[in-house]
Protein backbone atom coordinates (compact mmCIF):
# COMPACT_ATOMS: atom_id res chain seq x y z
CA UNK A 1 0.00 0.00 0.00
CA UNK A 2 2.89 2.34 0.85
CA UNK A 3 4.40 1.69 -2.56
CA UNK A 4 1.16 2.56 -4.27
CA UNK A 5 0.89 5.78 -2.30
CA UNK A 6 4.50 6.65 -3.11
CA UNK A 7 3.87 5.98 -6.80
CA UNK A 8 0.81 8.19 -6.70
CA UNK A 9 2.67 11.04 -5.00
CA UNK A 10 5.53 10.86 -7.53
CA UNK A 11 3.11 10.93 -10.45
CA UNK A 12 1.21 13.85 -8.97
CA UNK A 13 4.42 15.83 -8.63
CA UNK A 14 5.28 14.99 -12.24
CA UNK A 15 1.86 16.00 -13.48
CA UNK A 16 1.35 18.95 -11.22
CA UNK A 17 4.31 21.01 -12.31
CA UNK A 18 3.00 23.84 -14.43
CA UNK A 19 5.37 25.18 -17.06
CA UNK A 20 7.65 27.91 -15.73
CA UNK A 21 8.08 31.00 -17.88
CA UNK A 22 11.57 31.60 -19.14
CA UNK A 23 11.90 35.30 -18.34
CA UNK A 24 11.79 37.43 -15.24
CA UNK A 25 8.87 39.81 -14.91
CA UNK A 26 11.07 42.88 -14.44
CA UNK A 27 12.18 45.46 -17.03
CA UNK A 28 15.33 43.57 -18.02
CA UNK A 29 13.37 40.33 -18.26
CA UNK A 30 10.80 41.95 -20.53
CA UNK A 31 13.51 43.40 -22.75
CA UNK A 32 15.20 40.02 -23.00
CA UNK A 33 11.87 38.35 -23.76
CA UNK A 34 11.21 40.79 -26.61
CA UNK A 35 14.68 40.39 -28.07
CA UNK A 36 14.47 36.58 -27.83
CA UNK A 37 10.99 36.37 -29.36
CA UNK A 38 12.22 38.36 -32.33
CA UNK A 39 15.48 36.40 -32.48
CA UNK A 40 13.62 33.10 -32.66
CA UNK A 41 10.63 34.06 -34.82
CA UNK A 42 11.41 37.03 -37.07
CA UNK A 43 12.04 35.90 -40.63
CA UNK A 44 13.89 38.73 -42.43
CA UNK A 45 17.14 39.21 -40.48
CA UNK A 46 19.37 38.04 -43.31
CA UNK A 47 17.28 39.58 -46.08
CA UNK A 48 17.56 42.96 -44.34
CA UNK A 49 21.12 42.33 -43.19
CA UNK A 50 20.34 43.12 -39.56
CA UNK A 51 22.86 41.87 -36.99
CA UNK A 52 20.43 41.15 -34.18
CA UNK A 53 23.16 40.28 -31.66
CA UNK A 54 24.79 43.63 -32.25
CA UNK A 55 21.38 45.28 -31.78
CA UNK A 56 21.04 43.44 -28.46
CA UNK A 57 24.34 44.67 -27.11
CA UNK A 58 23.58 48.25 -28.12
CA UNK A 59 20.09 48.40 -26.61
CA UNK A 60 20.61 46.13 -23.60
CA UNK A 61 23.14 48.62 -22.25
CA UNK A 62 20.32 51.19 -22.03
CA UNK A 63 17.92 49.01 -20.03
CA UNK A 64 17.74 48.79 -16.25
CA UNK A 65 15.16 47.56 -13.79
CA UNK A 66 14.82 51.07 -12.38
CA UNK A 67 13.40 52.58 -15.57
CA UNK A 68 9.69 53.31 -16.04
CA UNK A 69 7.41 51.37 -18.38
CA UNK A 70 7.32 54.28 -20.81
CA UNK A 71 11.11 54.49 -20.89
CA UNK A 72 11.38 50.77 -21.51
CA UNK A 73 8.70 50.98 -24.21
CA UNK A 74 10.56 53.74 -26.02
CA UNK A 75 13.80 51.75 -26.04
CA UNK A 76 12.08 48.57 -27.18
CA UNK A 77 10.10 50.41 -29.86
CA UNK A 78 13.24 52.06 -31.18
CA UNK A 79 15.02 48.70 -31.23
CA UNK A 80 12.22 47.20 -33.34
CA UNK A 81 12.53 50.05 -35.85
CA UNK A 82 15.97 48.68 -36.70
CA UNK A 83 14.07 46.00 -38.64
CA UNK A 84 12.44 48.55 -40.98
CA UNK A 85 9.25 46.53 -40.95
CA UNK A 86 5.72 47.92 -41.07
CA UNK A 87 4.38 44.66 -39.69
CA UNK A 88 6.43 44.93 -36.52
CA UNK A 89 4.75 46.66 -33.61
CA UNK A 90 5.08 46.68 -29.87
CA UNK A 91 1.61 47.08 -28.39
CA UNK A 92 1.18 48.40 -24.86
CA UNK A 93 -1.81 49.97 -23.17
CA UNK A 94 -0.43 53.48 -23.67
CA UNK A 95 1.07 53.26 -27.18
CA UNK A 96 1.85 51.22 -30.30
CA UNK A 97 5.37 51.43 -31.69
CA UNK A 98 5.51 51.37 -35.48
CA UNK A 99 7.63 51.68 -38.55
CA UNK A 100 5.13 52.78 -41.15
CA UNK A 101 6.97 53.56 -44.33
CA UNK A 102 3.95 55.25 -45.86
CA UNK A 103 4.16 57.99 -43.24
CA UNK A 104 7.43 59.08 -44.85
CA UNK A 105 6.34 59.08 -48.50
CA UNK A 106 3.86 61.08 -50.59
CA UNK A 107 0.29 60.02 -49.83
CA UNK A 108 -0.65 60.00 -53.52
CA UNK A 109 -4.31 59.61 -52.74
CA UNK A 110 -7.08 62.07 -51.94
CA UNK A 111 -10.55 60.64 -51.66
CA UNK A 112 -12.19 64.06 -51.80
CA UNK A 113 -10.69 64.89 -55.23
CA UNK A 114 -12.07 61.66 -56.70
CA UNK A 115 -15.47 61.98 -55.06
CA UNK A 116 -15.90 65.58 -56.15
CA UNK A 117 -14.15 65.85 -59.50
CA UNK A 118 -14.52 62.33 -60.96
CA UNK A 119 -17.57 60.79 -59.35
CA UNK A 120 -19.53 63.98 -58.69
CA UNK A 121 -20.45 62.41 -55.33
CA UNK A 122 -22.46 59.85 -57.25
CA UNK A 123 -21.29 56.33 -56.49
CA UNK A 124 -22.43 53.04 -54.99
CA UNK A 125 -20.86 51.13 -52.13
CA UNK A 126 -20.97 47.42 -51.38
CA UNK A 127 -18.71 45.07 -49.38
CA UNK A 128 -16.43 47.99 -48.60
CA UNK A 129 -16.05 48.74 -52.33
CA UNK A 130 -17.00 52.11 -53.76
CA UNK A 131 -17.82 51.84 -57.49
CA UNK A 132 -19.15 53.73 -60.45
CA UNK A 133 -18.70 54.08 -64.22
CA UNK A 134 -16.71 57.18 -65.11
CA UNK A 135 -17.78 59.50 -67.98
CA UNK A 136 -15.16 57.91 -70.27
CA UNK A 137 -16.99 54.58 -69.83
CA UNK A 138 -14.33 53.08 -67.62
CA UNK A 139 -15.33 51.39 -64.41
CA UNK A 140 -13.87 52.59 -61.13
CA UNK A 141 -13.64 50.57 -57.90
CA UNK A 142 -12.09 51.83 -54.70
CA UNK A 143 -11.34 49.19 -52.08
CA UNK A 144 -10.01 50.85 -48.93
CA UNK A 145 -9.29 47.83 -46.74
CA UNK A 146 -8.85 44.12 -47.29
CA UNK A 147 -10.32 43.74 -43.81
CA UNK A 148 -13.74 44.58 -45.32
CA UNK A 149 -15.22 41.19 -46.07
CA UNK A 150 -16.07 40.79 -49.75
CA UNK A 151 -19.31 38.93 -50.36
CA UNK A 152 -19.28 36.85 -53.56
CA UNK A 153 -22.84 37.96 -54.32
CA UNK A 154 -21.95 41.60 -53.74
CA UNK A 155 -18.94 41.26 -56.03
CA UNK A 156 -21.20 39.70 -58.69
CA UNK A 157 -23.49 42.73 -58.52
CA UNK A 158 -20.56 45.16 -58.69
CA UNK A 159 -18.90 43.46 -61.66
CA UNK A 160 -22.24 42.97 -63.37
CA UNK A 161 -22.86 46.71 -63.16
CA UNK A 162 -19.34 47.48 -64.40
CA UNK A 163 -19.41 44.85 -67.15
CA UNK A 164 -20.51 47.38 -69.77
CA UNK A 165 -17.42 49.50 -69.11
CA UNK A 166 -14.58 49.24 -71.64
CA UNK A 167 -11.95 48.94 -68.92
CA UNK A 168 -11.72 48.90 -65.16
CA UNK A 169 -9.67 50.85 -62.64
CA UNK A 170 -9.14 49.14 -59.28
CA UNK A 171 -7.92 51.69 -56.78
CA UNK A 172 -6.16 50.21 -53.73
CA UNK A 173 -4.19 53.27 -52.75
CA UNK A 174 -4.03 53.88 -49.00
CA UNK A 175 -5.32 50.35 -48.43
CA UNK A 176 -3.30 49.12 -45.44
CA UNK A 177 -4.16 45.45 -45.97
CA UNK A 178 -6.32 42.93 -44.19
CA UNK A 179 -7.31 39.37 -44.96
CA UNK A 180 -5.51 37.40 -47.64
CA UNK A 181 -8.70 35.44 -48.30
CA UNK A 182 -10.19 38.66 -49.68
CA UNK A 183 -7.20 38.95 -52.03
CA UNK A 184 -8.06 35.53 -53.42
CA UNK A 185 -11.74 36.43 -53.78
CA UNK A 186 -10.92 39.55 -55.76
CA UNK A 187 -8.14 38.13 -57.93
CA UNK A 188 -10.27 35.08 -58.83
CA UNK A 189 -12.57 37.40 -60.82
CA UNK A 190 -9.76 38.49 -63.15
CA UNK A 191 -8.18 35.18 -64.11
CA UNK A 192 -9.22 32.61 -66.72
CA UNK A 193 -7.37 29.56 -65.43
CA UNK A 194 -5.41 28.23 -62.52
CA UNK A 195 -2.83 30.92 -61.79
CA UNK A 196 0.38 30.78 -59.78
CA UNK A 197 -0.12 33.50 -57.20
CA UNK A 198 3.22 33.14 -55.44
CA UNK A 199 5.08 31.17 -52.82
CA UNK A 200 4.77 31.04 -49.08
CA UNK A 201 7.16 29.68 -46.48
CA UNK A 202 7.55 29.72 -42.72
CA UNK A 203 10.14 29.35 -40.03
CA UNK A 204 10.81 25.76 -39.08
CA UNK A 205 13.04 26.47 -36.09
CA UNK A 206 14.68 29.14 -33.99
CA UNK A 207 17.64 29.82 -36.30
CA UNK A 208 17.50 32.93 -38.48
CA UNK A 209 17.69 30.83 -41.65
CA UNK A 210 15.44 27.97 -40.54
CA UNK A 211 12.89 28.46 -43.31
CA UNK A 212 10.75 25.89 -45.08
CA UNK A 213 10.88 25.26 -48.81
CA UNK A 214 8.74 27.92 -50.55
CA UNK A 215 5.34 26.40 -51.21
CA UNK A 216 3.70 27.46 -54.50
CA UNK A 217 0.09 28.48 -54.15
CA UNK A 218 -2.43 28.93 -56.91
CA UNK A 219 -5.69 30.77 -57.35
CA UNK A 220 -8.55 29.35 -59.40
CA UNK A 221 -11.14 31.41 -61.31
CA UNK A 222 -14.27 31.90 -59.23
CA UNK A 223 -16.70 29.22 -60.35
CA UNK A 224 -20.21 30.30 -61.33
CA UNK A 225 -19.44 33.95 -60.67
CA UNK A 226 -18.99 36.99 -62.87
CA UNK A 227 -15.50 37.68 -64.22
CA UNK A 228 -14.00 40.81 -65.75
CA UNK A 229 -11.41 40.09 -68.43
CA UNK A 230 -11.15 43.45 -70.22
CA UNK A 231 -8.16 45.78 -69.62
CA UNK A 232 -7.60 46.62 -65.95
CA UNK A 233 -5.45 49.25 -64.27
CA UNK A 234 -4.59 48.90 -60.57
CA UNK A 235 -3.74 52.12 -58.73
CA UNK A 236 -1.18 51.73 -55.96
CA UNK A 237 0.61 53.92 -53.47
CA UNK A 238 3.04 53.56 -50.58
CA UNK A 239 -0.01 53.15 -48.39
CA UNK A 240 -0.83 49.91 -50.24
CA UNK A 241 0.56 47.60 -47.61
CA UNK A 242 0.54 43.95 -46.53
CA UNK A 243 -2.41 42.08 -48.14
CA UNK A 244 -2.72 44.96 -50.63
CA UNK A 245 0.95 44.57 -51.51
CA UNK A 246 0.18 40.89 -52.09
CA UNK A 247 -2.83 41.77 -54.27
CA UNK A 248 -0.78 44.16 -56.40
CA UNK A 249 2.05 41.64 -56.81
CA UNK A 250 -0.40 39.01 -58.10
CA UNK A 251 -2.36 41.38 -60.35
CA UNK A 252 0.91 42.65 -61.84
CA UNK A 253 1.52 39.19 -63.27
CA UNK A 254 -1.75 39.17 -65.24
CA UNK A 255 -1.53 40.09 -68.94
CA UNK A 256 -4.46 42.50 -69.03
CA UNK A 257 -3.38 44.41 -65.90
CA UNK A 258 -1.21 47.54 -65.60
CA UNK A 259 -0.04 48.89 -62.24
CA UNK A 260 0.01 52.69 -62.02
CA UNK A 261 1.10 55.05 -59.25
CA UNK A 262 3.82 54.60 -56.65
CA UNK A 263 5.68 51.56 -55.32
CA UNK A 264 3.56 49.75 -52.76
CA UNK A 265 4.42 49.87 -49.07
CA UNK A 266 5.61 46.26 -48.97
CA UNK A 267 4.99 44.02 -46.00
CA UNK A 268 5.23 40.54 -47.47
CA UNK A 269 5.66 38.71 -44.16
CA UNK A 270 2.50 37.26 -42.70
CA UNK A 271 2.53 38.69 -39.17
CA UNK A 272 2.32 36.59 -36.02
CA UNK A 273 1.80 37.92 -32.51
CA UNK A 274 3.54 37.04 -29.28
CA UNK A 275 3.71 38.62 -25.85
CA UNK A 276 6.02 39.70 -23.07
CA UNK A 277 5.70 38.77 -19.39
CA UNK A 278 4.31 42.25 -18.61
CA UNK A 279 1.42 41.75 -21.05
CA UNK A 280 2.74 43.88 -23.91
CA UNK A 281 2.20 42.23 -27.25
CA UNK A 282 4.59 42.18 -30.16
CA UNK A 283 3.59 41.66 -33.77
CA UNK A 284 6.23 40.70 -36.30
CA UNK A 285 6.72 39.31 -39.81
CA UNK A 286 6.81 35.57 -39.60
CA UNK A 287 5.88 33.81 -42.85
CA UNK A 288 7.45 35.31 -45.97
CA UNK A 289 5.21 35.42 -49.04
CA UNK A 290 6.92 35.72 -52.42
CA UNK A 291 5.54 36.75 -55.78
CA UNK A 292 5.12 34.35 -58.71
CA UNK A 293 8.78 34.85 -59.64
CA UNK A 294 9.86 33.82 -56.13
CA UNK A 295 10.92 37.34 -55.12
CA UNK A 296 10.28 38.88 -51.73
CA UNK A 297 8.27 42.09 -51.94
CA UNK A 298 8.99 43.24 -48.39
CA UNK A 299 10.02 46.68 -49.66
CA UNK A 300 7.17 46.97 -52.15
CA UNK A 301 6.05 46.22 -55.69
CA UNK A 302 7.15 48.73 -58.29
CA UNK A 303 4.42 50.06 -60.61
CA UNK A 304 4.49 49.55 -64.38
CA UNK A 305 3.92 53.28 -64.78
CA UNK A 306 5.31 55.55 -62.07
CA UNK A 307 3.22 58.66 -61.41
CA UNK A 308 2.86 61.05 -58.46
CA UNK A 309 -0.08 63.28 -57.76
CA UNK A 310 0.46 67.01 -57.99
CA UNK A 311 -0.05 68.18 -54.43
CA UNK A 312 -0.81 71.71 -55.61
CA UNK A 313 -3.64 70.67 -57.90
CA UNK A 314 -6.70 70.02 -55.75
CA UNK A 315 -8.92 69.19 -58.74
CA UNK A 316 -7.03 66.46 -60.57
CA UNK A 317 -5.69 63.05 -59.62
CA UNK A 318 -2.68 62.53 -61.90
CA UNK A 319 -2.55 58.81 -61.13
CA UNK A 320 -6.20 58.28 -62.02
CA UNK A 321 -5.79 60.45 -65.14
CA UNK A 322 -2.87 58.27 -66.21
CA UNK A 323 -4.99 55.16 -65.71
CA UNK A 324 -7.74 56.63 -67.88
CA UNK A 325 -5.17 57.47 -70.58
CA UNK A 326 -3.78 53.92 -70.49
CA UNK A 327 -7.22 52.35 -70.77
CA UNK A 328 -8.15 54.75 -73.58
CA UNK A 329 -5.02 53.72 -75.46
CA UNK A 330 -5.61 50.03 -74.83
CA UNK A 331 -9.24 50.10 -75.94
CA UNK A 332 -8.28 52.04 -79.08
CA UNK A 333 -5.73 49.37 -79.95
CA UNK A 334 -8.21 46.53 -79.56
CA UNK B 1 -19.80 33.69 -10.54
CA UNK B 2 -23.26 33.11 -9.04
CA UNK B 3 -24.68 32.31 -12.46
CA UNK B 4 -21.90 29.76 -13.06
CA UNK B 5 -22.71 28.03 -9.75
CA UNK B 6 -26.41 28.07 -10.65
CA UNK B 7 -25.67 26.48 -14.03
CA UNK B 8 -23.59 23.79 -12.34
CA UNK B 9 -26.41 23.07 -9.89
CA UNK B 10 -28.98 22.86 -12.69
CA UNK B 11 -26.76 20.50 -14.68
CA UNK B 12 -26.08 18.38 -11.62
CA UNK B 13 -29.79 18.27 -10.74
CA UNK B 14 -30.70 17.25 -14.27
CA UNK B 15 -28.14 14.47 -14.17
CA UNK B 16 -29.62 13.31 -10.84
CA UNK B 17 -33.04 12.91 -12.47
CA UNK B 18 -31.56 11.03 -15.43
CA UNK B 19 -29.62 8.74 -13.13
CA UNK B 20 -32.51 7.67 -10.93
CA UNK B 21 -33.29 4.30 -12.59
CA UNK B 22 -32.77 1.50 -10.15
CA UNK B 23 -29.91 -0.78 -9.38
CA UNK B 24 -30.91 -4.45 -8.94
CA UNK B 25 -29.06 -4.87 -5.66
CA UNK B 26 -29.39 -1.72 -3.60
CA UNK B 27 -27.06 -2.83 -0.83
CA UNK B 28 -24.19 -3.99 -2.99
CA UNK B 29 -21.63 -2.18 -5.07
CA UNK B 30 -22.86 -2.58 -8.67
CA UNK B 31 -20.89 -4.52 -11.28
CA UNK B 32 -20.56 -1.42 -13.37
CA UNK B 33 -21.63 2.19 -13.45
CA UNK B 34 -23.28 4.70 -15.70
CA UNK B 35 -22.11 8.00 -14.35
CA UNK B 36 -22.53 11.64 -15.32
CA UNK B 37 -19.80 13.87 -13.97
CA UNK B 38 -18.98 17.52 -13.62
CA UNK B 39 -15.35 18.61 -13.23
CA UNK B 40 -14.32 21.99 -11.88
CA UNK B 41 -10.89 23.16 -10.92
CA UNK B 42 -7.63 24.73 -11.98
CA UNK B 43 -5.99 24.76 -15.41
CA UNK B 44 -2.54 25.83 -16.55
CA UNK B 45 -1.88 26.13 -20.29
CA UNK B 46 1.39 26.65 -22.06
CA UNK B 47 1.27 26.58 -25.87
CA UNK B 48 4.31 28.15 -27.48
CA UNK B 49 2.60 28.42 -30.89
CA UNK B 50 0.29 31.04 -29.36
CA UNK B 51 2.46 32.61 -26.67
CA UNK B 52 5.63 31.93 -24.70
CA UNK B 53 3.76 32.81 -21.50
CA UNK B 54 2.00 30.25 -19.30
CA UNK B 55 -1.65 31.09 -18.63
CA UNK B 56 -3.71 29.81 -15.75
CA UNK B 57 -7.36 29.81 -14.79
CA UNK B 58 -10.33 27.51 -14.52
CA UNK B 59 -11.09 24.05 -15.78
CA UNK B 60 -14.68 22.94 -16.34
CA UNK B 61 -15.79 19.64 -17.76
CA UNK B 62 -18.74 17.41 -18.40
CA UNK B 63 -18.27 13.69 -18.79
CA UNK B 64 -20.12 10.43 -19.00
CA UNK B 65 -18.63 7.13 -17.93
CA UNK B 66 -20.01 3.67 -18.49
CA UNK B 67 -18.27 0.57 -17.20
CA UNK B 68 -19.23 -3.06 -16.87
CA UNK B 69 -17.64 -6.14 -15.38
CA UNK B 70 -17.76 -9.14 -17.69
CA UNK B 71 -16.42 -12.68 -18.22
CA UNK B 72 -17.15 -13.85 -14.68
CA UNK B 73 -15.55 -10.81 -13.15
CA UNK B 74 -12.19 -11.24 -14.83
CA UNK B 75 -12.46 -8.28 -17.16
CA UNK B 76 -14.11 -4.90 -17.18
CA UNK B 77 -14.59 -2.36 -19.90
CA UNK B 78 -14.96 1.35 -19.52
CA UNK B 79 -16.13 4.05 -21.90
CA UNK B 80 -15.58 7.74 -21.24
CA UNK B 81 -17.07 10.55 -23.29
CA UNK B 82 -16.61 14.15 -22.32
CA UNK B 83 -15.83 17.73 -23.10
CA UNK B 84 -13.73 20.17 -21.16
CA UNK B 85 -13.32 23.90 -21.30
CA UNK B 86 -10.48 26.00 -19.94
CA UNK B 87 -10.57 29.74 -19.51
CA UNK B 88 -7.14 31.00 -18.53
CA UNK B 89 -5.44 34.39 -18.15
CA UNK B 90 -1.88 35.57 -18.55
CA UNK B 91 0.03 36.71 -15.45
CA UNK B 92 -0.41 40.36 -16.50
CA UNK B 93 -4.20 39.78 -16.49
CA UNK B 94 -4.71 41.60 -19.78
CA UNK B 95 -5.35 38.65 -22.08
CA UNK B 96 -7.05 35.29 -21.99
CA UNK B 97 -7.04 31.98 -23.80
CA UNK B 98 -9.87 29.56 -24.28
CA UNK B 99 -9.45 25.86 -24.80
CA UNK B 100 -12.28 23.53 -25.76
CA UNK B 101 -11.66 19.81 -26.11
CA UNK B 102 -13.75 16.75 -26.78
CA UNK B 103 -12.68 13.38 -25.48
CA UNK B 104 -13.57 9.76 -26.26
CA UNK B 105 -11.73 6.93 -24.51
CA UNK B 106 -12.25 3.22 -24.18
CA UNK B 107 -10.35 0.68 -22.16
CA UNK B 108 -10.58 -3.04 -21.41
CA UNK B 109 -8.94 -4.06 -18.15
CA UNK B 110 -8.11 -7.40 -16.59
CA UNK B 111 -9.19 -7.67 -12.95
CA UNK B 112 -7.21 -9.38 -10.23
CA UNK B 113 -8.80 -9.85 -6.85
CA UNK B 114 -6.16 -9.03 -4.24
CA UNK B 115 -8.52 -9.62 -1.34
CA UNK B 116 -12.23 -10.11 -1.16
CA UNK B 117 -12.66 -6.34 -1.13
CA UNK B 118 -9.81 -5.10 -3.22
CA UNK B 119 -9.00 -5.64 -6.85
CA UNK B 120 -6.35 -4.35 -9.22
CA UNK B 121 -7.01 -3.71 -12.88
CA UNK B 122 -4.86 -3.14 -15.93
CA UNK B 123 -5.33 -3.32 -19.65
CA UNK B 124 -5.16 -1.55 -23.00
CA UNK B 125 -6.86 1.74 -23.70
CA UNK B 126 -7.42 3.96 -26.70
CA UNK B 127 -8.27 7.63 -26.72
CA UNK B 128 -9.36 10.20 -29.26
CA UNK B 129 -9.09 13.79 -28.10
CA UNK B 130 -9.51 16.90 -30.22
CA UNK B 131 -10.27 20.59 -29.88
CA UNK B 132 -8.88 24.07 -30.19
CA UNK B 133 -7.02 26.68 -28.18
CA UNK B 134 -7.99 30.24 -29.06
CA UNK B 135 -6.26 33.55 -28.42
CA UNK B 136 -8.32 36.35 -29.94
CA UNK B 137 -5.65 39.08 -29.90
CA UNK B 138 -3.09 37.27 -32.03
CA UNK B 139 -2.83 38.28 -35.69
CA UNK B 140 -2.24 35.25 -37.92
CA UNK B 141 -1.71 32.73 -35.13
CA UNK B 142 -4.96 33.18 -33.16
CA UNK B 143 -5.83 29.54 -32.86
CA UNK B 144 -4.22 26.18 -32.77
CA UNK B 145 -5.85 22.83 -33.33
CA UNK B 146 -5.23 19.98 -30.94
CA UNK B 147 -5.98 16.47 -32.10
CA UNK B 148 -4.53 13.15 -31.13
CA UNK B 149 -5.39 9.51 -31.18
CA UNK B 150 -3.39 7.13 -29.09
CA UNK B 151 -3.22 3.74 -27.48
CA UNK B 152 -1.80 2.93 -24.11
CA UNK B 153 -2.56 1.39 -20.79
CA UNK B 154 -5.19 1.97 -18.16
CA UNK B 155 -4.71 0.65 -14.69
CA UNK B 156 -6.32 1.06 -11.33
CA UNK B 157 -7.27 -0.26 -7.96
CA UNK B 158 -10.75 -0.65 -6.44
CA UNK B 159 -11.46 -1.06 -2.78
CA UNK B 160 -15.01 -2.00 -1.77
CA UNK B 161 -15.83 -1.06 1.78
CA UNK B 162 -18.60 0.58 3.79
CA UNK B 163 -19.20 4.07 5.05
CA UNK B 164 -22.15 4.78 7.33
CA UNK B 165 -23.23 1.19 6.58
CA UNK B 166 -23.49 2.02 2.91
CA UNK B 167 -21.30 0.35 0.30
CA UNK B 168 -18.59 2.59 -1.01
CA UNK B 169 -16.00 1.99 -3.71
CA UNK B 170 -12.69 3.78 -3.45
CA UNK B 171 -10.96 3.93 -6.73
CA UNK B 172 -7.68 5.06 -8.23
CA UNK B 173 -7.23 4.97 -11.97
CA UNK B 174 -4.55 6.10 -14.37
CA UNK B 175 -4.75 6.37 -18.14
CA UNK B 176 -1.34 6.46 -19.73
CA UNK B 177 -1.15 6.66 -23.52
CA UNK B 178 2.00 5.10 -24.89
CA UNK B 179 1.96 5.83 -28.61
CA UNK B 180 -0.29 7.47 -31.14
CA UNK B 181 -0.68 10.07 -33.82
CA UNK B 182 -1.15 13.75 -33.24
CA UNK B 183 -1.49 16.98 -35.18
CA UNK B 184 0.93 19.88 -34.92
CA UNK B 185 1.83 22.62 -37.40
CA UNK B 186 5.46 23.41 -38.02
CA UNK B 187 7.24 25.94 -35.79
CA UNK B 188 5.79 29.17 -37.25
CA UNK B 189 3.58 27.70 -39.93
CA UNK B 190 0.38 29.66 -40.44
CA UNK B 191 -2.96 27.96 -40.75
CA UNK B 192 -3.35 30.06 -43.91
CA UNK B 193 -0.53 28.08 -45.49
CA UNK B 194 -2.25 24.87 -44.44
CA UNK B 195 -5.47 26.22 -45.98
CA UNK B 196 -3.54 26.91 -49.19
CA UNK B 197 -2.74 23.22 -49.36
CA UNK B 198 0.63 22.68 -47.68
CA UNK B 199 -0.09 19.64 -45.53
CA UNK B 200 3.48 18.46 -45.08
CA UNK B 201 4.67 17.39 -41.66
CA UNK B 202 1.40 17.98 -39.83
CA UNK B 203 0.84 14.46 -38.49
CA UNK B 204 3.33 13.16 -35.96
CA UNK B 205 3.94 9.83 -34.38
CA UNK B 206 3.61 10.37 -30.65
CA UNK B 207 5.60 8.41 -28.09
CA UNK B 208 7.10 9.16 -24.71
CA UNK B 209 10.08 10.81 -26.36
CA UNK B 210 7.97 13.67 -27.72
CA UNK B 211 4.64 13.36 -26.02
CA UNK B 212 3.38 12.47 -22.57
CA UNK B 213 -0.27 12.41 -21.56
CA UNK B 214 -1.58 11.21 -18.25
CA UNK B 215 -4.90 11.26 -16.52
CA UNK B 216 -5.15 10.29 -12.88
CA UNK B 217 -8.35 9.88 -10.97
CA UNK B 218 -8.78 9.25 -7.27
CA UNK B 219 -12.25 9.12 -5.80
CA UNK B 220 -15.08 7.42 -4.04
CA UNK B 221 -18.39 6.07 -5.29
CA UNK B 222 -20.99 6.04 -2.56
CA UNK B 223 -23.79 3.61 -3.37
CA UNK B 224 -27.03 4.89 -1.92
CA UNK B 225 -29.57 2.33 -3.00
CA UNK B 226 -30.63 3.20 -6.50
CA UNK B 227 -28.19 6.04 -6.87
CA UNK B 228 -24.42 6.23 -6.83
CA UNK B 229 -22.76 9.50 -5.90
CA UNK B 230 -19.19 10.18 -6.88
CA UNK B 231 -16.70 12.52 -5.32
CA UNK B 232 -13.19 12.55 -6.68
CA UNK B 233 -10.15 14.36 -7.89
CA UNK B 234 -8.84 14.24 -11.43
CA UNK B 235 -5.60 15.57 -12.81
CA UNK B 236 -4.67 15.61 -16.45
CA UNK B 237 -1.35 16.32 -18.13
CA UNK B 238 -0.85 16.97 -21.81
CA UNK B 239 2.75 17.59 -22.74
CA UNK B 240 4.41 17.49 -26.13
CA UNK B 241 7.45 18.86 -27.80
CA UNK B 242 7.68 18.68 -31.58
CA UNK B 243 8.81 21.04 -34.38
CA UNK B 244 10.38 23.20 -31.64
CA UNK B 245 6.87 23.85 -30.34
CA UNK B 246 6.03 23.05 -26.76
CA UNK B 247 2.71 22.35 -25.10
CA UNK B 248 2.38 21.75 -21.39
CA UNK B 249 -1.18 21.75 -20.04
CA UNK B 250 -2.13 20.67 -16.55
CA UNK B 251 -5.52 20.53 -14.84
CA UNK B 252 -6.47 19.67 -11.26
CA UNK B 253 -10.19 19.25 -10.74
CA UNK B 254 -12.78 18.22 -8.27
CA UNK B 255 -15.15 15.64 -9.73
CA UNK B 256 -18.79 15.37 -8.77
CA UNK B 257 -20.82 12.59 -10.29
CA UNK B 258 -24.13 10.89 -10.14
CA UNK B 259 -25.25 7.66 -11.70
CA UNK B 260 -26.25 4.15 -11.01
Amino acid sequence: MKRILLYFVVLLVLVGCAEKDEFEHDQVGNFEALWTIMDEHYSFFDYKQVDWNEVHSRYRARVSNEMTDRELFDICGTMLKELRDGHTNLIATHDVSRYWVWEQWPVNYDERIIDQHYLNFDYMRSSGIKYQILPDNFGYMYYGSFSSEIGEGNLDLILSYLSTADGLIIDVRDNGGGMLTNVEKLVSRFIEGKTLAGYICHKTGKGHNDLSEPYPYYFEPAKNHIHYLKPVVVLASRGSFSATNNFVSIMKGLDQVTIVGDTTGGGCGLPFTSELPNGWRVRFSSCPIMDAQGRLTEFGVAPDVRVDMDENDRTRDAILDTAIDILTQKTKNQ
Amino acid sequence: MKSRILILLVVFGSLLLIALPASAHPDEAPEGVSMFMVDAGYASIHDSYLTPITYDGIDLGLAYEASRVCKQGRWQWQLNVGADYNYVENPAKNNDLMKLMGDLAFNMQRRWAVTGRMSLTAGPMTQLRAGIVYNDVNSNNPVTVRAHWNVGVAAGADLHTRLWRKPITLRYQVQLPVAGVFFAPEYDESYYEIYLGNHKNLAHLGWWGNRLDMTHYLGADLHLGKVTLRLGYRTRLEHWNVNHLKVHDVTHSLVLGIGH
